[in-house]
Order: structure tokens, then sequence, then C-alpha cells
């Protein structure tokens, strides 16, 4: 665009501004060019239109791995958009797939490794940090676990993992901690995550593992939480195909449950609204309904031997023997201990939800062919959560939807190809020594938590007590327990008598307790793998390639774990030297896919850069009105043997989904559940009702969920996400607490009234807001806000006061060691 | 020359803010400058309530209220349908905000939306009203595309800078073509379920036209005669713009 002084570019306002400047210029020496700005600025942004570069990368604010395009002009990151090339995005993205860039240049990130001068630490003490080196800042850890390991001590040196991506971060882990001898390198923050739904599904189907499902061809929904349109991942391709399947031929039916009205049930057919911690009971009952009506899908679960139905309410215990099961075991003896007295008018007065309505649901939900049953956090974060999980997966297999088109299966894993060194070479005899085992993990887990694969949350208060030890140095990558677990202040006082050791980019909570920073790229600036969690069952993985050059002085994390470990002496250190660094693993990795290209051809790490991902299509197996077939190129046509199918998919001891867990006949774990349940060991292994127990003192159940916005813990210092988050009851900077205008009434609190929210663990402030929408008995605060670091919008933005997580007891489910974050019940009262 | 309008599925909408998220990056907009927005709101008591929501953009009215009243002719409509701002002559009076009928126009000088104030945070050195690192390379003050100058009021511009060099006798602009993608407005390229679509209303044949008799399109606040470009499907689901008052529960 020419500087047309006569046209365009001076419009009568600018003449007036110029004319103004003109004087002053002409005193500084200005150029009326130079005081035109815009007009080189026009020119500029002609010219830089044709310099934008386009890279692939993928989306960091959730797990769902969503591949996107990252826009670049003159070096400055300025757009992203779902990627057309990933089979996850298609395109498409969620609100928060468009917060990269602020991220990325969010002035509050770290610029550089740094250590603390200011010994004494606390929410308001400021660390004082000052500037140091990478070597400084390697050489400081490694020295402080080498003295560890010298003194026999390695044990005390944990590290916690929170949202890990792949093979070049996380993966890293597990032989770090086994060359260095600690069994806490790394703690997965699983239990804080949905572990009790991994576990209901190992039991009944021998997958310890979320479900990957086919939406697209499936004709009813029953969503018990989750909470589809607005958190499940990946929540990109829920939304996506949400369109699909309600406008479709014929539209997808959906019913969904949850403890107050969120866009999922609104958006549904129907809305149950339940009382927290009781969708075992409903699951139950809507088994319950499907046996007595004879309703089940025989292709898969069988039948009875002459054909007629014995399931009657509260009959006499039937005989096993007269019913023939198909790819179930156990379905006689469990309604005989459990489901034939579990009516729905039983079911009623537990849940809150009219009998009518599960007669309706089990009805739709048994003769909708194909349907399928999903669930997650919302009803298995409580003491009965696994129970709950059990009962809700059950229905899978009386409508027979496993391994069915339009239901749900397993995710295969990726051809990766090897490292170039194998960890096992490189054992010292301190890592293989028996004394290593003298020290379990300082979670407890397999020790007071026999079942769980992880207690990230009890590390705090384990540590403070010394039980089983205490630790020396702790570090975190991607997690702060600080702000996220329950009873999250009690990591305040655990962190001030730690050593710690920070990698986040950002001015987190962890950083304000933290002794060295050692900052991590954000992700546009990262080289990284990420395999995907569960989607279709087809297996993929993705790559992270630079958008940019690093902005600041920061090292991507895999690289810090190594360097670190180049640095510890003898047979450990040689391991990592030979390893080298992310971008040789990734090479390594990538090898793998020369024998087995993907779909989009891609069979190398350059062209695994390229296209941002490598996936490969179909899903191998399928279970076609009751029977197993296996891909052979052309289509399911290969059946599959009983072995074929245990060995693939239904993994439990019997090769078939089991109504009663063979997997709990194991002595030890039963005496744990009749320990920590009440559940006699008989019965440890149906699907059964368990009261749930709720903890806080208080009268109202306090759930906190997740918005569209909250991305992790990663959206506080975001004001574009602070301005659209919390849709239901509003919000423009902060979130309220939803409570009912009658339960508000009862307490003297007006709508808009400052309220404190206590439980026998703490309380925080917020501003309450009346809603119809949510249960007289419950109120809801989304855990989105909260924080008292992370930078200067988050610090700005103090209601509520502090995390929802402060105020929530630390119980745990036991059998999978899940935090029971629903179960606490709070008092709400005007400030 | 094509009547450029946009439908939007109720049916299909999920209120999760793609498109207002989407919007505020490609136009480098301030937090809360909300040029395209999901409108939620609640009805009903406890325990039938229904939460009801639909996506507003600016409604590029086949008849103005921005444009009559705007004093110094900063806000006009073009022959593609466009309702625009020429910044150069906006003199920030807010006429046009006070008569828009559906909120869509912002001035975003009197109050900052967050605090701290990412003005001050991000700089500018020139009459740009701020200077944000991630702002996008687009700029056009006679079309109000870009970042800004102090004191005028900013709005959904139909994304022209994409859409005006979409190639010629195109009936609609999509996502999913790589063809016309990189012309479709932002928040259709965002929009996950597919609710948002974008073409040339004045042709019977487009897809935009299809949707709108198939589907029986309605426009928000239709009685007060501005016209719309934008319809809403409604379906057999899907939110309808309430006209009756809503009653603050």
């Amino acid at each position: 665009m020419k500087p047309d002084i006569l046209n365009n570019v001076i419009s009568r306002r600018r003449f007036l501004q110029v004319s103004g400047l003109t004087g002053a210029a002409a005193a500084s020496g200005l150029t009326l060019e130079q005081i035109t700005g815009n007009v080189a600025a026009e020119a500029k942004a002609a010219a830089a239109e044709t310099k934008t570069v386009i890279t692939k990368n993928v989306c960091h604010q959730c797990p769902a791995r969503c591949g996107i395009d990252v826009y670049t002009t003159d070096g400055r990151v300025h757009a992203i958009y779902g990627s057309l090339e990933s089979p996850i995005s298609n395109g498409k993205l969620c609100p928060k797939g468009y917060l990269g860039a602020y991220l990325l240049y969010d002035p509050d990130r770290f610029k550089g490794p740094m250590k603390r001068t200011n010994p004494k630490k606390g929410r308001n003490e400021d660390p004082k940090f000052v500037p140091i080196s990478w070597d400084e800042a390697l050489n400081t850890v490694a020295s402080r676990l080498q003295n560890l390991r010298d003194k026999g001590e390695s044990h005390r040196f944990a590290l916690l993992e929170g949202r890990g991506w792949g093979a070049s971060d996380a993966g890293l882990h597990g032989t770090f901690g086994k060359l260095y001898g600690s069994p806490n390198v790394a703690i997965g923050h699983s239990a804080t995550c949905a572990d009790a739904s991994k576990k209901a599904k190992l039991l009944l189907d021998g997958n310890y593992s979320y479900n990957a499902y086919d939406y697209a061809h499936t004709n009813y929904m029953l969503i018990l939480g989750a909470n589809f349109l607005e958190a499940y991942r990946p929540y990109n391709t829920n939304l996506q195909v949400w369109g699909h399947i309600r406008t479709k031929s014929p539209k997808t039916k959906v019913t969904a449950v949850d403890v107050h009205w969120n866009t999922t049930i609104s958006a549904a057919d129907r809305a149950l609204v339940i009382k927290p911690g009781t969708d075992g009971a409903l699951a139950l009952a809507i088994a319950h309904v499907i046996l007595t009506e004879g309703l089940w899908d025989r292709n898969f679960a069988g039948d009875f031997k002459d054909g007629v139905n014995r399931f009657k309410a509260g009959a006499a215990t039937l005989d096993p023997a007269d019913f023939n099961e198909k790819w179930t075991k156990g379905l006689i003896e469990w309604w005989n201990a459990e489901l034939k007295d579990r009516t729905p008018k039983w079911a009623a007065g537990i849940t809150t939800i009219a009998e009518r309505e599960i007669v309706a649901v089990a009805r739709e939900l048994a003769t909708t062919k194909p349907a399928m049953v999903l669930f997650e956090r919302g009803p298995t974060a409580h003491s009965n959560g696994v129970y709950n999980g059990m009962a809700i997966h059950a229905l899978n297999a009386l409508i027979g939807s496993m391994y069915a088109e339009g239901g749900l299966m397993n995710q295969m894993g990726v051809p990766y190809g090897k490292l170039p060194v194998k960890p096992d070479d490189y054992m010292d005899d301190y890592a293989k020594s028996e004394d290593r085992k003298k020290y379990p993990r300082v979670d407890l887990v397999k020790k007071d938590w026999l079942m769980a694969s992880n207690q990230s949350q009890a590390v705090a208060a384990n540590h403070l007590a010394g039980k089983p030890y205490k630790l020396d140095t702790i570090m975190f990558y991607m997690t702060a327990p600080i702000y996220s677990a329950p009873e999250a202040r009690k990591w305040e006082e655990a962190l001030k008598t730690l050593f710690v050791i920070d990698t986040s980019p950002f001015p987190g909570e962890i950083a304000m307790f933290a002794d060295l920073v050692l900052p991590d790229h954000t992700y546009l600036e990262r080289l990284q793998d990420a395999p995907i969690y569960p989607f279709q069952g087809w297996p993929m993985t993705t790559l992270r390639v630079p958008a940019v050059k690093p902005l600041y002085d920061t090292k991507v994390y895999g690289d810090t774990l190594i360097e670190i470990g180049k640095r510890i002496k003898g047979p450990m250190g040689e391991y990592y030297k030979a390893l080298g660094g992310t971008e040789n693993i990734l090479k390594h990795l990538a090898k793998g896919f020369e024998e087995k290209p993907g779909d989009n051809g891609v069979n190398s790490f350059e062209s695994w850069k390229e296209k941002g991902c490598w996936f490969k299509k179909p899903y191998l197996w399928r279970q076609v009105r009751g029977e197993f077939f296996e891909w052979d190129g052309a289509g399911y046509n290969k059946p599959m043997t009983p072995e074929e199918v245990k060995k693939r998919l239904l993994k439990t001891a019997s090769g078939k989904f089991e109504f009663k867990a063979s997997y709990l006949e194991n002595e030890k774990y039963a005496a744990y559940i009749n320990k920590h349940l009440g559940v006699p060991v008989e019965r440890v292994g149906f699907p059964q009702w368990i009261e749930p127990k709720f903890y806080g003192g208080g009268d109202l159940h306090f759930i906190s969920p997740k918005l569209p916005l909250q991305a992790e813990g990663r959206t506080g210092n975001l004001p574009h996400a602070a301005a659209i988050a919390q849709p239901v009851v509003g919000g423009r900077k902060t979130v309220y607490l939803e409570i009912h205008p009658q339960t508000a009434k009862k307490r003297g609190i007006g709508d808009g009234d400052r309220v404190r929210i206590k439980s026998s663990v703490g309380s925080i402030e917020a501003v309450a807001r009346y809603y119809q929408g949510v249960r007289p008995d419950t109120v809801v605060l989304p855990n989105i806000h909260g924080h008292w670091a992370q930078g200067r919008w988050a610090r700005q933005n103090r209601l509520p006061t502090g995390s929802a997580s402060e105020i929530i007891v630390n119980q745990s489910e036991p059998i999978s060691g899940l935090a029971a974050y629903y179960a606490t019940k709070v008092t709400v009262e005007r400030v | 020359m094509p009547k450029w309008g946009m439908v939007i599925d109720l049916e299909k909408c999920t209120g999760c803010q793609a498109c207002t998220a989407a919007c505020a990056m490609e136009n480098s907009r301030l937090p809360g400058e909300s040029w395209q927005d999901v409108i939620l709101f609640t009805e009903g008591e406890y325990p039938s309530v229904q939460i009801k929501w639909f996506p507003r953009p600016c409604m590029q009215c086949e008849n103005p209220s921005c444009v009559h009243v705007c004093p110094t002719r900063a806000t006009y409509k073009t022959d593609q349908g466009f309702v625009l701002i020429d910044w150069d002559r906006c003199i920030g009076c807010k006429y046009c905000m006070i008569a828009c009928p559906y909120g869509v126009r912002f001035y975003t000088d009197e109050k900052p939306l967050a605090a701290p104030d990412p003005r001050k945070v991000f700089k500018s050195e020139d009459e740009h009203s701020w200077n944000p690192p991630w702002k996008a390379p687009q700029e056009d003050w006679k079309r109000g595309v870009g970042i800004q100058p102090r004191g005028v009021v900013s709005k959904c511009t139909f994304c022209y800078h994409r859409v005006s060099k979409a190639p010629k006798d195109v009936p609609d602009l999509s996502e999913h073509d790589p063809k016309t993608r990189e012309y479709t407005p932002a928040c259709v390229v965002a929009c996950p379920p597919t609710a948002r679509y974008f073409g040339d209303l004045d042709n019977p044949d487009s897809e935009v036209s299809m949707m709108i008799a198939n589907k029986n399109g309605i426009r928000l606040l239709d009685q007060l005669g501005n016209k719309p470009q934008v319809y809403y499907l409604t379906g057999s689901g899907g939110a309808v713009p309430s006209n009756r008052a809503i009653k603050k529960t």
C-alpha cells in the first residue's frame, strides 16, 4: 500500500493528530513518515502477509492431542487452527485451542533457570529468584541426587508427574527411577484423575484403561457424569461428532445424568439430575429392568436354555445351570446376589430420579441398536466409586456394545522403534541391590493402597508424618498438587520442608515454594511426541514441532531430565550420554514407522514432522451379533476363536465379560475390600450398591466440575479464557458458586452475596449466584479459578479466594485409590 | 455480487465458545471484546430447568440501525453486505451502540475489561490502542480490521479480511473445503459440530439458502425490521431466541 498522502492515508482525523504533533516533531527531528506510523505498519503488514509459515504442533490444553496448524508471520505466532491433517482435529478445535499464543507470549513466563534466595517459604513470600546458568542449575540437581545416592537414600527423591505426553518426556521417568534407585520416580497423577473408571473396567472386561468409542455410529448414548459437551476428552472430537449424530438419520438419542444442569444434559434428550454418589443405584436398577423385561442382548450375554425369562423382582434364587452364557460369566450369580432386589422404586428413593424415568431409560437403552453407556469421574470420584463404575459398565455387556460398531473398544498401541540403549545394561550394583526393595513408594501404593497405581495426593501428608519416610528432594513435572490435590494447603506445609524443583514455564503455586526452577519450553517451542489417549481404537501418535525458536533460556523437559541423568556418576550417566537427547529419541521412535507407514504416508522422522501425526486405521476387531471378527484388509471377516478374544479383547481370567470379577478372588484383595468397604468377602466381585460416604461435616454436596475453557491448571493467567468461562451462571472475571435460591434463602444468602464455603479441612470465599439448575442439596463451584499465583492476571482475579481443592477432604476410593473429589459436604454462609 | 450471510444451526450448537475464542484470536481482540459471543440463559424452575444458548455475531443487517444513526458516516454497508466501521472517521460517540438492537458493538476505552489492563501490559508506541505480541498481521482501518486506535467503536466484520479475498462466484465458503477454508470467517472455521455456515443469501442454490428453506431459518428480533443476514435454524430443538422478558431467578 503506497503512502498516498492526498488520499487513503491521511484522513481528517489523522491530519488533525499529525498537525498537532508536527510542531513537536519538528523540534524532535522526526520525519512525517515516522509520525504516521500507521503507514509503515500497513506496508509492513502487506509484505508480512507473504511471509507466513505454517507448522504442525499439538494443542496442550487437555490430553486429547488435537493436531494444530500454527501460523507464524515474521517470527511471531498469531494464529492457531485445527489441522485438517489430524484425524482428531479434522480442522477444528475446542475453545482452548485458540489460547496457545497467549501462553507462548505470557509476560509472566520464566525467562530461564533460577534459584531461590529467600529461605522463607509461604503464600506471600517472594522467592527472590536470581537467574543462574543451566550448568549451575543442572549441577545443583545432580549433586543433590548424587549425594542422596551416595548415602543410600535415593528413595528420598520423588518426582511427581502430571500431564505427561509421551516417550520423550514422561516416558523417561520409569527408566530414570530404575537406574537411579528411587521407587518414587515418577509418581503419576492418575489417582487424582479417573483411576476408578479404569479399575471398574479391569474388573469386568480385563482392560485397565479408558475406552475408545465409536460415537459416530451409535444410536443411543447413556452418559453418566463425563460431561460430554464441556470436558470429556477428546473434547474437540466429542463436539464434532455431536453435530453429526444429532442430525444424522436415525438421530442418536441421548440421556445424560449429572448433579446440576450443564450444557451436556441440557442438549440431551433427557436430563437426569442425580444425588451425588448414587449413580451405581441407577445403573443397577436399569440392569434390573433390562433383565426382568427380557430386553438383554442375547447374542452377547446368552439366554435361558428354554428361552423362558425367569428374571423377576424378588423371586427365588435362580440356577446358573438354566442359563447358557455366551460372552459373559456370572450373570445368574450376580442376579441372585445383588440385582434381584434392585428395583426402579428402590433406586428412585436413593437417587431422587423418578421411577418412570428409570424404566423409560432402561427400555430405550436396551431396545435401541447400537447403544452405549459411558461414564468417567462423576460417578466414581466417591467412596463407592469402583462399584458404581462396575454397575454402569456392566450395562454395556447387557446391551451388547462391547467391541461392536457404535459401541466401546480399547486403544491399540503405536509401533515405535526401539531406543538405542537398554536400561537393564546400565544398572549398577546399587540400582540392582536388594536394599532398594526395603523402601516402598512414598505414596504407599502396594502397601496401604494395595490395588492402586498411584496415590500422589498422599505424598505431602506421608512426608510430614515420616511414614514410610521423609523425602529430601521433590521435583514436579506438569503437576501442582499444591493447587489441585484434595486438602491442597497441606502441600504448603510439606514443601516448606523439602528441596523443591519446579519445571513449569509459568510462575505457578509450585514455583512460589521452589528452590530451583528449570523452566520448560511452552508447547509451541517444543519438539516432543504425544501418542494419543483412547479415541477410536486405531493407533495414533502425534508430534510437536517448534513454531518459533525458544523465546527465552528454557529447555524442553525431556532434555532437562536427560542432562541431569548424564551428571550422575557411573553407568546411569553413561546411559544418558548414549541416549543423547530428546531429538535422538524421537528419531529412533520414528524408525518404527519405516516398517509400518501411517495412512497419511508418514514413514520417517521428517515426514512425521511434516504431517504432525502417524495413524493407522482401522481398529482390528469387532463383535457382530455375538461373534468376533478380525480385520482382514477388506472387512471384519476373519472369525476369532475364544482364545483370540481372550488374548486381544476380553482379557479376564475366563476370557469373558465377568459379572463376578475373578480378579478380586485374590484373597488379599478380597480381604482389603472387606476391611475398607465392609463388603463380605464372597460378594466383593459383583457390581453392587455400596452406600457412599461423605466427608467434611457440611450439609451440602460440594461439586467442582471442569469447564470448556479450563486448560487443566494453566488457565489462571489467561484473561481471554476468564472472560468467556462458566456459561451457565455467567462470569466475565470469575466463577460463581451455583446455589439453589431456596437453599440460599434458608441461609440468608442473597443473589450475588459473598459467601464462605467451609468444610472440616478449610474454607474459601466466592460469590454466590442463584441458579435453578442446581440441586437444592448441592452447590457447584467450577475448579478453574482460585489461583494465588500463576501470573499477574491470576493474582488479580482473587475470587474465589482459593482453589476448590483446598476444602475437599483427602479421602480416596479404596480399590482404585481415586481421590473422592465429589464426596465432600460443606456449609455455606454469608460473609 | 454475493450477499454474504451466516446460518447457525442451533440443533448442533454445543455452546462451547470455540467460535468466540477463535474470533478473539483471529481479530486480536481484548479479553471480553467479544465481537462473537455465545449468549446463555436459563429458564424454568428446578427440576424442569432449561439452559438455552445461541451464538451471536454481528447480524450485518440489511437495514442497519447503526448506519442510520452514525453522525460521521463512519459505519457503512458495502455492496457485498458487510457492515463495517471506518476507524478514520469514527469519533467514538457510541450512538451506534445505543441504536444496535443486538448489542454487538464494543467501545473499550472507558473501563478495562481485564485487570491489569492488557493494553498497559502490551503498550503501543503509536496510535494503536495496544500492541500484543500475538497480533494478527492484517490491518485495514477503513474497514475496522486489525487493532483499533483509541476512542473508536469496533465490531464483527464477518472476517472481511478473509472473505473479501474469496474467489468470485463461489456460493458458499466452507472450512471443510481446503480451497475455501482460508476465506471462511474464523467462527465458522472454528465451530466443531459444524453448526455455522457462510454463503451467498442472494443465490437460491447456495447451501445457506437451502438450509434456511429446509430447516425454517429465522432471524433474531425480526419484528424490529433490521433484516439480519444471520439466520438461526431451530429444527426440532435448540433455543429459540426468545422475545419474552427473562425473569431473573
